[in-house]
């Protein structure tokens, strides 16, 4: 089952990465919310600014906008996601990450300066933007308490507690941005961070602080939607670029057959025996590294 | 009702005695026991006799709090209650608290010849090591009462200790009662306690021999098994114990380290074993089983002793498993503890990163299976423990001790302890972190006889103690000096290296807290000037909120990334042991064109945070820029064995590293498992095509 969901993963981020990058254009707002004392204002402002950085480093279609310190007012929020309706087409991407404190009861409300925002609130403003893929990351505390009013089918939502019950400030916020600059998260080296991929790393490492920090963890990362969390690339660390060249265009054809095989050894290997299905590997691994070689000469 | 209720409790007691009582006890039957102290007590409150007797019952059957609290009722009715503070010496001798021997001199103070009273007292001076002062004590109880069977224990058990098999107490005891065992129970105790196990265990079975329902003997012998890794018979007599009522949590919490080892996996070599927990064996057991042959390469040489049987090392990440293995034991043991051949730890990924050197614990505790094996578990605890400190400064100058305040404060106060009495230190503290100090006190007392006379007159101390049981005798012997001026020359040759810092000490306090408000309030000019001067008052300081990353701190901002350097790299080579201190230290030596002494710097943090996947990536990477594949070898091998999430990554760069190393057929293994993962990793490929292109030439 594990084997057969990987591979499907594959194929929808590959798709999906060509889409988004020759066809698509992709909208990010980022916004660090109330800091409430000097130490939490400036790391949530400085996880939006490297946020920032690393989305427009590379370049690319994409729109970012970015709301910290006294520019993070609910209207201005209000303001930059009514924009992004306007502006998007059903074939773009849009990308919300939330940062700083929440709060939970029965509703879920994001702090801001001056009035706060809630889930509902904030789904309805989404649920304007026409874009078809749409990634929510909540990483404030108390952010699993925004999980059902941003439930949406064409949304991958990410939050950083799994209940709104989680109410102390979270870690996972300065992993998120970590695993979007870290090339080690690009799980399966295909030149771009997929939500998948940066919710396990950031995931990961937020287990490990509490753990290192022998502290009960307060926070309990959760994903919906694993499948279109894998085909929905993040931020990219190469340029895309496209081919003309038609005899280009069958080499790459031809790794893609070659990835196919591939991909369906793997969910035979637990069938085979142990040598067949390294020769095999070996054999496959070889022509696609040689094809692989031949594109970019 | 409340009054009805005490009627008839009254009216009940009038059918019940103390002896009633007494004898349901000795009968194991406690409950009962128990109703009858109940229903005496409730009869006759004012009697401070029934709530000592009633709390006496409580201790034995470990309810600890609710005896002291009958103690103390008791004194409340009677204060000079000799029985009562007795009761209270006992309670605070199960967790080897110094009161234990205040409120027993009080007792004796109340009632001079209350027998159990100096028998006790017996006991403690002979936790303390003290055998004169036991021998006397317990001359005095026979003195007092010639049938005080429990001061003859003592006695036997000084013959005993002293290599008198044929000691004359033990008839004299069986022929007032055939079947005691808890004679044997007293001497097999001592021996454990002095690191005496095989002999303890050997006690503790006659114990039983004699009194076969002395469960205390069986859960005592159980865990002593288990200690020396004998766990099948250890469990038969700790289950024994607790089927039969004895379910202290010594007993209860053994039997449940037990049933935890399945989740242990065990690698033996030709001199080592070690015990891992499943979840991070992969990760730890290169470094462990390297330091375990090093160390036991070393201490072989040195010591010029060949083990006959290997060293077993056990390494707990949850400190409550390791916590189990020390219960009942005097002394720190915070970190690690011997048994013979056997060593329990704690894990470094127990503990908060930087506050444990896993590899200095290791090779203190594998000093200690040297130095009790040469004098067959007869060093005393000051030397064994001094050694230890010793070693660990002698492998590496940041491993070992150093000067911390509670050692400064004691200096101050003139509290470290004579040489002869220093095992009251270890044993019975007198004050909070005496163990500390003491174990600071016993290294230096190493470092100076290494600085005075010679690093082999250690070694030819130890090889006395083998035959002698003195401290004082050794010294005469191997020094030609008297304990009083042992001591004497040990703190005028301490007082310089310390001096200063002692008398600066207060200064110091306040400076700091000075510099730490400059650093918050980014004065980083006002930080250099005072950083300077409170590092140097207490050089040895590298804890939490130090001034040499104050120092750096203020540097970096101010754009002095030399200055910088020099500060953290002076903090990592007194031991500053925080991670991410010393991992900025590399990237600033990096940064500065030395990624040698940068991978130096990494280096050292394997012994403190081996589990951390980032360490040892970093390090990898600067190893095969060096070309030391080996060495990048053993890092990238550790970043798999943390199961990264990143697998391609990760065997692309173990199979880099094989490759420079010259072991292709390993390298192609890597690349493959890379590639598998992520089939379009550039590199990866790149690497498999030079790899089929070599294999085709």
């Amino acid at each position: 089952m594990g084997c057969r969901l990987k591979l499907l993963n594959r194929s929808l981020t590959v798709a999906a990465l060509f889409a988004s990058s020759l066809q698509a254009t992709t909208f990010y707002v980022t916004v660090a919310g109330l800091g409430g004392e000097p130490d939490y204002e400036q790391r949530f402002a400085s996880y939006a600014t490297d946020m920032e950085k690393i989305l427009t480093e590379k370049g690319g279609d994409i729109r970012v906008e970015t709301f910290k310190g006294p520019t993070a007012t609910k209207a201005n929020v209000t303001a930059a996601l009514t924009r992004v309706a306007l502006a998007a087409k059903p074939q773009d991407a849009f990308v919300l990450m939330l940062i700083g404190h929440g709060s939970y009861d029965g509703e879920y409300k994001f702090n801001l300066p001056g009035p706060d925002i809630s889930g509902a609130e904030l789904a309805t403003l989404l649920n304007k933007i026409p874009a078809t893929r749409q990634l929510v990351v909540n990483m404030t505390s108390a952010s699993g308490g925004s999980l059902d009013a941003l439930k949406s089918a064409n949304r991958v939502i990410i939050t950083a507690t799994k209940t709104g019950t989680e109410k102390n400030a979270t870690v996972f916020a300065r992993f998120w941005v970590e695993a979007l600059r870290d090339p080690s998260a690009d799980i399966d080296k295909n030149g771009s961070i997929s939500a998948l991929e940066a919710f396990q790393f950031a995931d990961r490492k937020t287990k490990a602080f509490y753990e290192e920090q022998k502290r009960i963890a307060t926070e309990h990362p959760q994903l919906q939607d694993n499948n279109k969390a894998g085909a929905f690339p993040v931020v990219r660390l190469t340029a895309a670029t496209a081919v003309t060249d038609p005899a280009k265009q069958a080499l790459q054809a031809k790794r893609d057959e070659l990835e196919s095989q591939i991909d369906q050894l793997k969910y035979q290997k637990a069938l085979m025996p142990p040598d067949q299905y390294k020769s095999q590997l070996t054999k496959l691994l070889l022509e696609l590294a040689k094809t692989q070689e031949e594109i970019d000469k | 009702m409340r009054f009805v209720a005490l009627l008839l409790l009254a009216i009940c007691a009038n059918a019940q005695t103390l002896q009633q009582a007494e004898a349901q006890w000795r009968a194991h039957d406690y409950t009962a026991a128990r109703d009858t102290f109940k229903a005496l007590v409730a009869a006759q409150p004012k009697n401070p006799e029934f709530r000592v007797r009633f709390g006496r019952l409580l201790l034995e059957r470990f309810n600890t709090q609710d005896a002291s609290d009958l103690f103390n009722e008791a004194l409340e009715i009677k204060a000079d209650y000799a029985p009562a503070m007795l009761g209270l010496a006992m309670v605070a001798d199960q967790t080897f608290d110094n009161r234990a021997i205040q409120m027993t001199e009080k007792a004796l103070e109340a009632d001079p010849k209350l027998v159990e009273a100096r028998e006790f007292q017996a006991r403690l001076r002979l936790e303390d090591n003290d055998n004169k002062a036991a021998a006397q004590d317990a001359e005095a109880a026979l003195a007092i009462n010639p049938k005080a069977i429990d001061a003859m224990a003592i006695l036997a058990t000084l013959d005993l200790l002293n290599d008198i098999k044929e000691t004359r107490w033990i008839p004299r005891i069986l022929a007032i009662d055939p079947h005691y065992g808890k004679a044997w129970n007293t001497i097999a105790y001592f021996f454990v306690i002095n690191r005496r196990y095989e002999e303890g265990i050997e006690y503790y079975r006659k114990a039983i021999a004699l009194t076969p329902d002395l469960y205390e003997a069986h859960s005592e012998l159980g865990i002593n098994l288990m200690r020396l890794g004998r766990e099948a018979e250890a469990r038969q007599e700790l289950e024994l114990a607790f089927n039969n009522g004895y379910k202290d949590k010594a007993t209860t919490n053994t039997l449940t380290l037990m049933d935890s080892y399945n989740r242990f996996s065990t690698f033996e070599t030709n001199n080592t074993i070690l015990k891992l927990n499943k979840k991070e064996a992969d990760v730890l057991r290169p470094y462990f089983e390297s330091e375990m042959k090093r160390a036991i390469a070393t201490y072989e040489k040195k010591y010029k002793t060949h083990l006959s049987v290997p060293i077993q090392v056990e390494v707990y990440p949850d400190h409550e498993d390791f916590a189990v293995r020390t219960m009942g034991m005097p002394g720190l043991g915070a970190l690690g503890v011997t048994f013979g051949t056997v060593i329990a730890m704690d894990s470094p990924t127990g503990r908060h990163p930087g506050e444990f050197h896993w590899a200095s614990t290791l090779w203190h505790e594998m000093s200690h299976v040297y130095t009790l094996t040469i004098t067959n578990h007869r060093i005393p605890r000051w030397f064994t423990e001094g050694i230890a400190v010793h070693e660990e400064t002698a492998i590496d100058a940041d491993w070992g001790d150093r000067l911390s305040p509670p050692v400064i404060t004691a200096i101050r106060d003139k509290k470290l302890l004579p040489i002869a009495q220093i095992d009251r230190g270890f044993i019975h503290p007198s004050y909070p972190n005496q163990v500390i100090v003491s174990y600071y006190q016993a290294g230096k007392i190493c470092d100076f006889i290494s600085a005075k006379w010679s690093e082999s007159k250690i070694l030819d101390m130890v090889h006395d103690f083998t035959t002698m049981d003195s401290t004082e005798a050794v010294l005469k012997k191997e020094l030609n000096i008297s304990p009083e001026d042992f001591d004497k020359q040990f703190m005028a040759w301490l007082d310089p290296q310390v001096r200063k810092t002692v008398d600066s000490f207060k200064e110091w306090t306040g400076k700091m807290t000075t510099l730490n408000g400059y650093v918050k309030a980014k004065k980083w000019d006002e930080a250099i000037e005072l950083g300077g001067q409170v590092r140097d008052m207490f050089p040895e300081y590298v804890e939490p909120a130090n001034p040499y990353v104050a120092l750096s701190t203020a540097y970096l901002a101010k754009g002095d990334k030399p200055k910088a350097i020099e500060q953290l790299a002076a903090y990592s080579r007194i031991g500053g042991r925080d991670p991410d201190t010393i991992k900025q230290l590399a990237t600033l030596l990096e940064e500065a064109g030395k990624p040698k002494e940068a991978a130096a710097a990494l280096e050292r943090l394997n012994f403190i945070v081996p589990q951390d996947p980032d360490l040892h990536k970093r390090l990898g990477a600067l190893l095969i820029a060096q070309s030391d594949y080996n060495g990048a070898i053993r890092e990238f091998a550790a970043v798999l064995a943390t199961k990264p999430l990143d697998q391609a990554g990760a065997h692309y760069d173990l199979g880099r590293a094989y490759f420079g190393a010259g072991k292709k057929a390993e390298a192609l293994d890597q690349i493959e498992a890379s590639l598998e993962a992520a089939p379009n990793f550039k590199p990866a490929q790149k690497l498999l095509l030079k790899l089929s292109t070599d294999s085709k030439n």
